[in-house]
């Protein structure tokens, strides 16, 4: 739902709270009692229910993550003109979501399919990013799972029948048990190597 | 005014005060694409939206608890027809 909507519906829901408010004496009757149900009760909780689903959806944004400063080397490292950089070359190729392209390889990332953990994690790294200081360099709480990879490639033929993950059985299935990383060295291991990002060229795209 | 709708009164302006406030910080931090924001929007707007809903809902509560105790109420109850 777009954000201009649901900032009208919190206004209705400001006046119809401001009405009751300011003049009680409305609630004396039944219409006004239903008034007062509506307006202190059903708008604000149906008002705030579609202001935190629109954050929810927000937080998923590329510009949301690179708003913290640890993050700006990653967002660069979109842009690196060199098709072994993995994130790089699913970015620019629009494999991923452009505008959505951290939340669709970190589905499990604090906010979203995390648990309760998940949650105090995101809440750690507010708390790092305001007050303290966040770890350097920053690194996955969990080596990563081939879930990520797999909720795209999983039955597309450059996987299925790739000559290396096709070499011998126990390969594939290794893979898709998530025993064997995708990222693992020799592999697709060349990710967002920030360290590297000084000594690379970066692609423009087109205006 | 009865002491009862004196009561009422002041706790839905109260209820309706706080209501509004966390709504219009729940409206500021839906205009900011910040992590802040979200915070912002769940702990300030959310505390303020919910302490409106409590104090409303047990407004209610004690009131109709109060309309049950009254006895001259009772006594209207009594002889209403069944």
């Amino acid at each position: 739902m777009p954000t201009s909507l649901i900032l009208a519906i919190l206004l209705i829901a400001i006046i119809l709270a401001g009405l009751v408010a300011f003049r009680p004496g409305l609630t004396v009757a039944r219409g006004g009692k239903v008034l007062a149900f509506l307006a202190l009760f059903v708008f604000p909780v149906f008002a705030g229910l579609l202001g935190l689903e629109n954050h929810v959806e927000r937080s998923k944004q590329t510009s949301f993550c690179l708003t913290c400063h640890i993050m700006e080397p990653y967002g660069r490292s979109l842009y690196v003109d060199d098709p072994s950089f993995i994130p790089a070359a699913h970015f620019q190729n629009s494999r991923i979501p452009r505008d959505e392209a951290c939340y669709t390889c970190h589905t499990d990332y604090t906010l979203y399919y995390g648990g309760i953990k998940a949650k105090f994690r995101g809440l750690h790294h507010i708390y790092a990013q305001y007050i303290s200081k966040p770890h350097h360099p920053i690194k996955l709480y969990q080596p990563y799972n081939n879930r990520e990879c797999l909720h795209c490639h999983l039955g597309s033929r450059s996987f299925e029948q790739g000559a290396v993950h096709t070499a011998d059985a126990q390969t594939m299935a290794d893979i898709k048990s998530n025993k064997l990383s995708c990222t693992s060295s020799g592999c697709h291991d060349n990710v967002h190597n920030v360290s590297q990002l000084d000594h690379v060229k970066y692609w423009k795209p087109v205006e | 005014m009865p002491l009862q709708t004196q009561f009422m009164s002041k706790r839905l302006r109260l209820a309706g005060a706080l209501i509004i406030l966390g709504l219009v910080v729940q409206a500021l931090s839906l205009m900011w694409n910040h992590p802040l924001s979200f915070i912002a929007f769940v702990s300030i707007g959310g505390l303020f939206l919910a302490s409106g809903i409590v104090i409303y809902l047990l407004a209610l509560v004690s009131s109709s608890a109060a309309n049950s105790d009254d006895p001259a109420l009772q006594s209207t109850i009594r002889i209403l027809p069944h």
